[in-house]
Order: C-alpha cells, then structure tokens, then sequence
C-alpha cells in the first residue's frame, strides 16, 4: 500500500499550533489511533485532517479531552451516515423512474405524515 | 485565497498577533468544513485558514507586510478535511456503535456485521456487567515479518507494551485479535479485544502477487553466459540457484513451494528475475574481446518481434 506515513515530528510540522504534548495526549486518550509500526507510531493523512479538526475545536470551544472525545463521537457518525447516505442515493438515482417514483412515495409515507 | 488576508479574518493591518489567532478561531468555530456543509461557510473558512497560515507567523507576516511575499504564493498545498476521510466507509475511527434501530437495514445493505463494537450484556437483568468495547488499532509491519512470521513489539495508546504474533503469511488488511487487550468491563464483565488490522510495508526488494513472491537477482555477464549456481535469497534464507547456461535479463526462475503461506496451508512460489549487471568498468581486455567477437558473432535481440 502506498500511503503516505508521517512520523511524529513530521506530524507536529504537518499540523498548525499542535505540541508535542497534546499530541501525546490526543494518542493515549485515543482521540487520534496512529498506525503502530516498530518504529513508533505512523500518522495517516486522514489523521493529520483529524488532528487539525481536533485543534480547531480544541482551541475555538476550549473543551476538554472527555468533550472532545463526545464531539468527534458524534461527527464521526454524522460522517459516516453522510457517506451511508450518499451511497443510497446513488443507488437510488441509478434506479429506472418509477422506482425512484414509488420510493419518493413510500418515503412521504413514512416521513412527512404531518402536512 | 482573497486578495488581502487581513480582509479574509475581518481584521485590518494593525492587528496583533492575538488578534488574529482569535479571528481565525472564531470563523472555524462556525464555518468549519467538518461542522457546516455551508459551502458559503466553506468558502469563508477556506479564506480564513489560508490566511491564517499566512500571517500566524510574525516573521512571515512582517514579509508579506513588506511586499516580499504575495498572498497566493505562500498558499500551502490544498488542505483536506477530515470529513474528506471521514465520510469513507473504511474510516477507522468510524466504530458503527448506536443506530441499533438501523443496523438491521444497514447490515444488509452495506454488508457490516450489525452493531459489531459495542459490548454485549451478560448476566440478565439482575447485573450490570457489561464485556468491554473491541478496540481497533493499525500497525505496520515489515515484509518478511509478513512473510515468515514472527513477533512485533508495539506499544500501545495507554503506554503498556505488548509483543503481537504474527502468523506466517500474513496479508494486507488481516487482522489479528488480541483477546482481553480492548477496553475495560463494566462490572464484572471482561475486557474487550483489541483488533490490529495488519499493513505490510513495501519492500524494494520483495514483490507479492497472491501467495506468489517476485525477486531480482543480479548476476554477472559470465554467469549469464555460461550459467552457473548462485546465491538467491528466499523467505527461509539463502538458497544456491542454478543460472542456465546463455541466461537473459528478465528470464525468470521459478522456485517452487518459496512463496507465501496460503490460506489452504499451501505456499506460493517464488519468481526469480534475472537481471545481467556489467563490471564497474570495461576494461581493455573485456572490450578488445567484444571487438572481436562481434566481427564474427553479430545478431540482433530486436528483429524477432
């Protein structure tokens, strides 16, 4: 696999206003799960985007690692079900009309009984 | 970027440092990319993050306050957003827990196995001992510790070290379960398992296809000529190959049975390129002997295509 791994201190280069010591401290409370490799821990480009998010909640809502933890919880199901999302309705556009149409139909039923 | 950084915070040229850092807090704390699907939002946040990384150095603020330096040229490259990531089905940090009203519906269509992560209740209603969640972590190993097996020493986010087996033959993507080594119980419940999805590292040396492992050999114009047992290196050590006599470059040799372990048991085979490498120096006498031996011996490798 050809991804790109970033050391520790490629990281702390890699990423704006992060220590040395919140970034040992994001890995233990495991806010952030490098890759482990005899070398020490490898961060991913998708940690590196985490832990910029991390610092840009960190610093603009002053949380705590407990919040923090809570908050990342949450976008990452809301990051997940947006992908589940997008793939159902890929699906669904690939689907003939009248499908889509019964489909649009069922969904009213279930969704917008008010109205 | 917009033309003017300062513009981008909201700020003027006379603001401190301070102010800027709160300035760029302040617009990611609304228009994070990760937080609002704005793409207005977005838009703001892009401007804000880029100019941000302009000025949150004094130094480099100081130059491009005194015109050495434009906006756009100090731009880095193209930030990405964790949600970028994030929205991918293979996201690690994604642990499918809650949704148990989904996860029938979810399972069957994207094909998970249901609310896998989260702890099972044991004991009936009377206790509350709870197994712990399953941990998933990634470690990267080498390719002959893939190949042969062996044991890996990592440490875990909590500090402890552990020594992982791993089994012979092991693949990209496998995962290895570490019973017991996951997060803690409730009550008198066990703890939970740590699961490590194996990376095998690229080695320069090694190619895998399947259970099938691809070498280069260098040898010699005269082993290629007139053939020859040389040393090859396998996944059990060192073994003599022998070089058929009028060898080529890319010829390939095959060593059966050295390749991977199979998930049948069975091992792979190993593929051994050729590749002919000339001395350091043609010296007078190799040269003086081609000379004449061309005169006599000329064909040509290119015609029979």
């Amino acid at each position: 696999m050809t991804q790109r791994h970033y050391t520790l201190s490629e990281t702390l280069e890699a990423v704006s206003d992060l220590t040395a010591e919140q970034l040992e401290r994001y890995v233990s409370s495991g806010v952030v799960v490098p890759v482990q490799s005899e070398q020490g821990p490898l961060f991913r480009e998708i940690d590196l985007a985490r832990l910029n998010l991390v610092v840009d909640l960190a610093e603009g809502y002053h949380l705590d690692d407990e919040a923090l933890a809570l908050v990342l919880s949450l976008i990452d199901q809301l990051h997940g079900l947006r992908g589940d999302m997008r793939a159902i309705l890929d699906a669904v556009a690939r689907e003939p009309a009248e499908t889509r149409l019964r489909l649009k139909t069922a969904i009213r039923e279930v969704r917008v009984v008010t109205r | 970027m917009a033309d003017d950084p300062y513009k981008a915070l909201g700020l003027n040229k006379n603001a401190s440092q301070d102010d800027i850092k709160r300035a760029y807090r302040r617009i990611a704390k609304t228009d994070h990319p990760d937080l609002n699907s704005d793409p207005v939002a977005h838009d703001r946040f892009k401007a804000a993050a880029a100019a941000y990384e302009l000025l949150r150095d004094p130094e480099q603020r100081a130059r491009f306050d005194r015109g050495e330096i434009d906006a756009s040229g100090q731009e880095r490259q193209q930030r990405h957003y964790y949600r970028e990531y994030a929205e991918s089905d293979d996201n690690p940090y994604r642990q499918h827990q809650g949704f148990d009203d989904l996860s029938d519906v979810f399972s069957d269509l994207f094909g998970r196995g249901g609310g896998g992560g989260g702890g099972s209740w044991r004991g009936g209603a009377k206790s509350f001992d709870m197994r712990g969640p399953d941990q998933r972590f990634t470690l990267e190993i080498d390719f002959m510790t893939a190949a042969r097996g062996g044991s890996t020493r990592i440490t875990m986010p909590d500090g402890s070290v552990l020594d992982v087996k791993i089994p012979e033959g092991a693949h990209d993507g496998q995962v290895v379960r570490l019973r017991g080594r996951g997060g803690a119980g409730m009550g008198d419940g066990p703890p939970g398992d740590a699961l490590l999805t194996l990376i095998v590292a690229e080695d320069p040396d090694w190619r895998r296809d399947g259970d099938d492992v691809e070498t280069i050999l260098p040898i010699t114009i005269d082993e290629a000529v007139l053939g020859g047992k040389v040393e090859a290196e396998t996944i059990d050590g060192p073994v003599m190959l022998t070089i058929p006599r009028g060898a080529s470059s890319g010829q390939k040799l095959r060593l059966k049975g050295r390749g991977l372990r199979g998930e049948g048991g069975r091992r792979g085979d190993q593929h051994v390129i050729l590749k002919i490498v000339m001395p350091s120096r043609i010296d007078a006498e190799l040269e003086h002997f081609m000379e004449q031996w061309r005169r006599d011996h000329a064909y040509d490798p290119r015609g029979r295509r």
